[in-house]
C-alpha cells in the first residue's frame, strides 16, 4: 500500500512499520551487521559502506525499475539487455560524434525507454504474459546486438567519462579518498525519483491500483495503456542509466556480460516484499532487499568464508529473512483469529 | 571454456606468419573439412576461422567453420548429424558439452570420418584433440611469473570464472600445486574466488579481498576479466606498488593497466593458431602421417603426444607485457 494511506499519528505509523515486511528485514540485516562488524572491524568503516554502493548501484537502479513493473502486476527481464544496448548505443555514438554527461544519459535513457515501450505494446495490445514477452525481447535484443557488434568490447572511452565524478572528496587514509561518486549519485537519485513517482503522484496510485486488479482499475476508468507504456519506459530508463553507471565502473562496454545477471535484480526485489502478483511492494522494501544482498557478498568475504561455502550462506540466510518474515504475519493472523 | 567467457576472450583475429611451410599437394580433388565451433560470430571464433582458412590454403584442405547461433549442445548435435550426412573427410569440434556430443561423434566415427577437437581434453568418439597450451604448464607459467614479482614470499588470492569452470580450475590447481613445491613462503590465503568472468564482479572481490587481507600482495586471475577488474580496484586504491596482478588477459583489453604496471604480464593463446593447428592435424591424418611423440605440426612446430590419451598439445603460450603488448593488438588481438 502506498505511504500516502498511512495513519496520520507518528505512533500509528511506527506499529504499523513494525508489522510490516520491511521491519523484519531491516531486523535481518541489522544483526547482520553486528555480527560481521564485530567479527572484521573493516566491515563497519565509511570506506567499505561506499565501496558497497558503488559495486551495487547498478543492480540497485535496475531493482528499482522492475519495482515499479512489479507493482503494477508485470515482470520485465529483457533489462540486462536493454541496458546492454542503451550501453553500446551512447557510448559509440558518444566516441564518434563526441558527448557530455547530459546527451550521454540522454542517449542511454532514450534507447532504453524505446525498447521498453516495445515491451509495453505486446504486453498491452496482444495481452501476452509480461514474462513471455519479455524472455522473448531480452533474446532479441541480445541477439540483435551480438548481430550487430560481433560482440566487441570498447575499452577506449571518452576521457571526462571514464575519469567520472567525484562529489564532497574525503581523504580516508594515507592512500585512498571517497566521494559522492558517478553510481551513488545514480542511485541516490534513481531512489528519489522512484520514491517520488510510487508514494507522491496520482500515477503511482494508479500503478498499485492496477497492479492489485487491473480489472477493476480498466473498469474504474484507468488509462491501463497509458499506464503499462509508463511502467515498462520507466524500466527501460532505468536500465539506460544502470548500464552507464555499470561501464563507467568497469571502465569498458561490454556487450556480453550484462545478460545473466536478471536473477540478482529479480532476488533484491522480491526479498524486498515486492510480489510477483502485482500491487505490493515498497522503494524502502527493495532498498533493504539489496542492502541484505549485498552486505551478506561482501560479509562472507571479509570472515574469510570459503568460496565454494559462500552460496550456501547466501541461501539460508534469504530463506531465514524470508522465514521471519512469514512467520510474524502467520502470528498475526493466529492471533486476529483468536481475537 | 563456456560462452561467456569465449565472447569475451577475443577482440579480432591474427595471422602468425609462418615460415618455410611445406606445402603438401593433392592429386584428387581436396577434402572437406568442417568444424564446429560453441558458437558462431563472436570474435573469438572469428579468430579462429581466420585459422581455419589459412590452413585450408596452405593444406589444400577445403575447411570451413559452423556453429549454432547461441551456445547450446543441442544445436551442435544438430550441425553434427548434418555433415555426417554430407560425407566429410573430416569434422572438427570445440565441444559445449562433451557427453551430449558423444554419441553422434561415435555414429560419424563409424562412418569413416575422422575427428579433431579441440578444447575437449575430455571428449569421447575423437581421433585427435588439439590444445596450444598445456593446462598444468599454462598454470605454472602464471604463478612463476607471479612469484618473480613477489619475490617468492607473502600473501596471494587465486580467482576463476566459476568454481566449476573445468580449464580454470585446471590452471589454478597446477598453479596452486606449483606454489606448493617450489615457493614455501608463499600462501594462498583464501580459497579461490569465482567471479573473473566479469570485471564489475571481480572489481568488487578485490576491494573485499583488500580489506580482509591487509598483508595481500599478489593476484592471479584465470578467466580474462579477473585481472582487469582486480586491476582496476588496486589502482583505484593506489596499491599498484603493493600487489602484484598476473593473470589471462586479452591484449587490448589490458593495455592500459599492463603500461601502467598493475598487470604485471599477461597470458593466453592465440585462437588463430587454433584453428589452423586443427586443419594441420587433420592434414596429418589424411595423409596417413604417423602421429607419435615430438611429431613435427607443419608451421607450428614440435608436438607432444599423448598417443593413448589421443592429445596433441604444442606450446604456443603467448605473453603480453609492455615489449609485446601493441604488436599483438597491432595484429588484432
Amino acid at each position: 500500500m502506498p505511504d500516502s494511506l498511512k495513519a496520520p499519528s507518528v505512533k500509528a505509523a511506527l506499529a504499523r512499520f513494525r508489522r510490516s515486511h520491511e521491519f523484519w528485514l531491516l531486523a535481518v540485516i541489522l544483526v547482520l551487521c553486528a555480527g560481521l562488524g564485530a567479527a572484521n572491524p573493516q566491515f563497519l568503516t565509511m570506506q567499505n559502506l561506499f565501496d558497497l554502493l558503488t559495486s551495487y548501484a547498478f543492480v540497485g537502479i535496475l531493482a528499482l525499475g522492475l519495482l515499479v513493473v512489479l507493482i503494477a502486476g508485470g515482470i520485465d527481464i529483457s533489462f540486462t539487455a536493454t541496458a546492454s544496448v542503451a550501453q553500446y548505443v551512447a557510448l559509440v555514438i558518444a566516441n564518434a560524434y563526441g558527448a557530455n554527461w547530459f546527451s550521454l544519459f540522454a542517449m542511454a535513457i532514450g534507447t532504453g525507454v524505446a525498447l521498453g515501450a516495445v515491451n509495453a505494446l505486446f504486453v498491452q495490445k496482444l495481452r501476452i504474459p509480461s514474462i513471455i514477452v519479455s524472455v522473448a525481447t531480452l533474446n532479441i535484443f541480445y541477439g540483435l546486438l551480438i548481430f550487430v557488434t560481433g560482440g566487441k568490447y570498447i575499452y577506449s572511452l571518452p576521457d571526462w567519462f571514464a575519469t567520472g565524478i567525484f562529489w564532497f572528496e574525503f581523504d580516508w587514509g594515507p592512500t585512498s579518498s571517497y566521494g559522492v561518486n558517478l553510481q551513488i549519485l545514480i542511485l541516490g537519485i534513481g531512489f528519489l525519483v522512484t520514491w517520488l513517482l510510487l508514494n507522491r503522484t496520482n500515477i503511482g496510485r494508479q500503478v498499485y491500483a492496477m497492479g492489485g486488479n487491473p480489472d477493476a482499475a480498466q473498469r474504474l476508468g484507468f488509462h491501463t495503456f497509458r499506464l503499462n507504456m509508463l511502467v515498462y519506459c520507466y524500466m527501460g530508463a532505468m536500465a539506460g542509466a544502470a548500464s552507464l553507471v555499470q561501464a563507467q565502473l568497469a571502465q569498458s562496454v561490454a556487450p556480453t556480460v550484462l545478460v545473466g545477471k536478471e536473477l540478482d535484480v529479480v532476488a533484491a526485489v522480491v526479498l524486498g516484499g515486492a510480489s510477483l502478483a502485482g500491487g505490493v511492494g515498497t522503494v524502502l522494501g527493495t532498498f533493504l532487499g539489496l542492502a541484505l544482498l549485498a552486505v551478506l557478498q561482501n560479509g562472507l568475504i571479509l570472515l574469510g568464508v570459503s568460496s565454494y561455502w559462500s552460496p550456501l550462506f547466501v541461501g539460508l540466510v534469504i530463506l531465514i529473512s524470508v522465514s521471519v518474515t512469514a512467520w510474524s504475519q502467520r502470528e498475526r493472523r493466529a492471533r486476529r483469529v483468536r481475537a | 571454456m563456456n560462452r561467456r567467457e569465449t565472447l569475451r576472450l577475443m577482440g579480432g583475429a591474427t595471422a602468425m606468419s609462418v615460415a618455410g611451410l611445406p606445402r603438401l599437394s593433392w592429386a584428387d580433388t581436396p577434402k572437406e573439412m568442417v568444424t564446429v565451433v560453441k558458437i558462431a560470430g563472436i570474435p573469438w571464433f572469428n579468430a579462429l576461422e581466420k585459422g581455419i582458412q589459412k590452413g585450408a590454403k596452405d593444406f589444400s584442405i577445403n575447411a570451413s567453420m559452423v556453429g549454432p547461433a547461441n551456445v547450446d549442445p543441442a544445436q551442435q548435435v544438430k550441425l553434427l548429424e548434418d555433415l555426417i550426412a554430407k560425407k566429410v573427410a573430416v569434422i572438427g569440434l570445440v565441444p559445449l558439452d562433451v557427453k551430449v556430443c558423444e554419441p553422434v561423434l561415435k555414429r560419424a566415427q563409424a562412418a569413416g570420418i575422422k575427428i579433431i577437437t579441440h578444447e575437449g581434453p575430455e571428449q569421447e568418439g575423437r581421433d585427435w584433440n588439439v590444445e596450444l597450451i598445456d593446462s598444468v604448464r599454462f598454470g605454472e607459467v602464471q604463478m612463476e611469473r607471479l612469484a618473480k614479482d613477489m619475490g617468492g614470499k607473502g600473501e596471494y588470492v587465486v580467482y576463476v570464472g566459476t568454481l566449476t569452470t573445468p580449464l580454470h580450475n585446471k590452471w589454478a590447481d597446477a598453479a596452486i600445486a606449483y606454489q606448493k613445491k617450489n615457493f614455501p613462503d608463499m600462501k594462498l590465503v583464501a580459497d579461490r574466488f569465482p567471479g573473473a568472468d566479469e570485471i564489475d564482479t571481480s572489481q568488487r572481490t578485490t576491494q573485499d579481498v583488500i580489506k580482509a587481507y591487509p598483508n595481500l600482495a599478489g593476484i592471479l586471475g584465470f578467466g580474462s576479466n579477473g585481472p582487469i577488474g582486480a586491476g582496476n580496484a588496486v589502482r583505484q586504491q593506489r596499491l599498484q606498488k603493493k600487489i602484484a596482478i598476473v593473470g589471462t588477459v586479452l591484449p587490448s583489453q589490458a593495455k592500459a593497466l599492463i603500461n601502467d604496471d598493475i598487470i604485471r604480464e599477461g597470458f593466453l593463446w592465440n585462437p588463430t593458431d587454433a584453428g589452423y593447428a586443427m586443419v594441420a592435424v587433420a592434414s596429418l591424418v589424411l595423409n596417413g602421417k604417423p602421429i607419435t611423440d615430438g611429431v613435427e605440426v607443419p608451421g607450428l612446430g614440435k608436438a607432444s603426444v599423448d598417443v593413448a590419451g589421443k592429445q596433441i598439445k604444442v606450446d604456443k603460450i603467448m605473453r603480453i607485457n609492455k615489449e609485446t603488448v601493441d604488436g599483438l593488438i597491432a595484429g588484432g588481438l
